[in-house]
């Protein structure tokens, strides 16, 4: 009774989101497999083009590439946050939140200024003696892993500081009071503790970076095309939804297989957590 | 009683323009563009028609392609006026999302350039005319570009930037590089690509806006591209030394045409809009103003004034021509091909 209770009171949000989130995506994908080709036939044509093989495992790359750096990145910010003392936390998480308070398109331009050819570091470096000409960074997939990595730590940090706070002092204190040392502490005790933590902020910076598009636009261009880039060139350029909706569809599958194996990742490392 | 019938006729027509406003109250004129330039466009246009129609006037804003894409899916509705690059609204025409033009419901047709009057067969005029370019940083490139084959120069390399294939330029690009191999790009789109291929090691970076190529050269990072010539102020404004280059094939004309779509709720407000902004007096103010470069023939400019647009009929007489309509059959395949030589 309790039980069905419980599905009456979730019903009106779960039909939202079947219709709002889950039907749309169904819809899209559905239109892939009735072309007059035949069901598979756009899959064919799309893992059949060397290109968009290139672009599909780029986009893997890249964001697996800022997932992981953003992981460290955060990580560390976060634990250093959530062990300092409360003014300073105050000031840390505003300071980490703070790019968030501009948009994405901004906070990557930023780093046209910072990367390009007459730009901050290409000019400190030549003002330094390091080079003797200014580097080619601004469009190459580095560039693009830089500036996703900015743009994601902060959501990183975020999720981590939460997950650290919750993992109480006194397991820290036993730890260290049976003779572990700090390094075997963190090993043992704070980093299986944070796995759900890492395991949340990984998939968004996943997901995030999977489906980005202003950023390797801007600092990537046609050079380092990614599928959000390719998707919106099929559908509001070449005008072909077909395609647009099938990469939509690859996208959808590689994102659900990429958090299941997070997942099972993380319940490696902790049977508990997950 | 002639007297009193001339009368008679004079008060109906007089009731009856005076009523004009009033007939319109209440209805709409739903407006696709593009968003630039909207406090120029209110002042010149939308106030005087809004005076005129007695009618609201609501728009749709976004690129060529995010706004054709929207009339496609509603199938031609909901817009009354359609403003597309020619390149797209060829596309939207073959797409059946535009209604053929009556010549009669626009008298200021008479007043514009040839090229402007039908450039699709039958369809929607042109309202201002540009030109497809190179512009470089004379400052940088000490040698003129005086040719389209100028591109391909060691002198230029890794300092170049090509309109993406997205955009409306790019696929003249091909065109150009089909050109530059003595092949046609329609008919050996291998050849015209082994010219793009041949360019790449001096292209740094294709854009996809106006605005992106101009960064490009404001930050150093380019010294030439292929541009279209109302982003010349804006790029000169950044970098005074850009020019724009004089070629001896002469620039590829590109022309803004406004159509009325298929499933437009008030196409008779659509022809008094599209009328009033061939005008001489409209398109005078637009040409002064910097919005665009004027088509009908009676707009008069200063030197200065005319310095950034195309602009008198020597020069538009010149202009090449494109054929959409191969252009656009062929685009699905050459994007492919693009992506693969840019993106590989």
């Amino acid at each position: 009774m309790k039980r069905f209770a419980g599905w009456t009171l979730a019903s009106p949000a779960t039909l939202l989101v079947v219709v709002f989130l889950v039907l749309p995506v169904l819809a899209t994908i559905v239109t892939t497999f009735t072309t007059p080709g035949g069901p598979f036939s756009t899959y064919a044509a799309f893992f059949g083009s060397g290109f968009r093989r290139t672009v599909l495992w780029r986009t893997i790359q890249v964001s697996l590439a800022t997932t992981v750096i953003a992981l460290v990145i955060g990580f560390l910010t976060a634990y250093v946050v959530s062990r300092s003392p409360g003014w300073l936390k105050s000031i840390l998480i505003v300071a980490a939140v703070f790019p968030l308070l501009t948009g994405v398109v901004v906070r990557s331009f930023a780093w046209l200024i910072i990367l390009g050819k007459n730009g901050i570091l290409n000019t400190t470096l030549l003002n330094l003696g390091v080079i003797g000409e200014p580097l080619t960074m601004l469009y190459t997939q580095g560039a693009v892993i830089i500036a996703m990595v900015y743009l994601f730590v902060p959501l990183m940090i975020l999720t981590l500081v939460g997950v650290l706070e919750a993992i109480p002092d006194d397991l820290i204190q036993a730890s260290a009071s049976l003779g572990a040392k700090p390094t075997a502490t963190f090993m043992q005790v704070t980093l299986p503790l944070a796995v759900p933590g890492l395991i949340v902020g990984a998939v968004l910076v996943f997901t995030g970076s999977f489906t980005s598009y202003a950023t390797p636009q801007l600092l990537g261009g046609e050079q380092v095309m990614m599928m959000g880039t390719l998707m919106y060139q099929q559908a509001m350029v070449v005008f072909d939804w077909v395609a647009a909706s099938t990469i939509a569809a690859v996208m959808v599958v590689i994102t659900i297989a990429i958090v299941l194996l997070m997942t099972r990742v993380a319940r490696r490392l902790n049977p508990m957590a997950v | 009683m002639k007297k009193l019938a001339a009368t008679a006729l004079a008060l109906s027509a007089t009731a009856l323009l005076s009523a004009a406003p009033a007939m319109a109250q209440g209805k709409t004129l739903t407006i696709s563009w593009w968003g630039f330039n909207g406090e120029k466009l209110e002042a010149i246009v939308l106030a005087p028609f809004r005076e005129q129609c007695g009618c609201e006037i609501v728009f749709e804003t976004g690129n060529n392609g995010e706004r054709l894409n929207k009339i496609q899916i509603r199938n031609g509705a909901g817009v009354d006026v359609a403003y597309f690059s020619d390149s797209f609204s060829q596309q939207g025409i073959e797409a059946g999302l535009f209604q053929k033009i009556d010549p009669a419901k626009l008298p200021n047709l008479a007043g514009i350039y040839e090229l402007a009057r039908d450039p699709q067969g039958g369809y929607g005029p042109a309202y201002t005319i540009g030109r497809v370019g190179i512009v470089y940083d004379s400052a940088k490139v000490t040698t003129p570009i005086a040719s389209w084959n100028d591109l391909w120069r060691e002198d230029l390399a890794a300092s170049l930037s090509l309109p993406g294939i997205t955009t409306t330029a790019g696929p003249m690009v091909v065109m150009k590089a089909g050109e530059h191999q003595g092949v046609d790009a329609f008919a050996d789109a291998d050849g015209a690509f082994a010219g793009v291929e041949a360019l790449k090691p001096n292209v740094v970076k294709n854009y996809n806006t106006g605005s992106e190529m101009i960064n490009l050269f404001s930050t150093g990072e380019i010294s030439a591209a292929i541009a279209q010539d109302f982003t010349l102020g804006q790029i000169q404004a950044a970098v005074p030394s850009v020019v724009w280059a004089e070629l001896g094939e002469g620039s590829i004309a590109t022309l803004n045409t406004v159509n009325i779509p298929t499933g437009a709720a008030e196409p008779e407000l659509a022809y008094q809009f599209i009328n009033l902004i061939l005008s001489p007096e409209i398109q005078q103010q637009l040409a002064e103003q910097g919005v665009d470069a004027p088509v009908n023939t009676s707009v008069t400019l200063t030197p200065e004034q005319a310095a950034l647009w195309t602009y008198g009929a020597d020069l538009i007489a010149g202009l090449q021509r494109i054929d959409y309509v191969k252009m656009n059959a062929a685009k699905s395949g050459w994007v492919d091909r693009w992506n693969e030589i840019f993106g590989m």
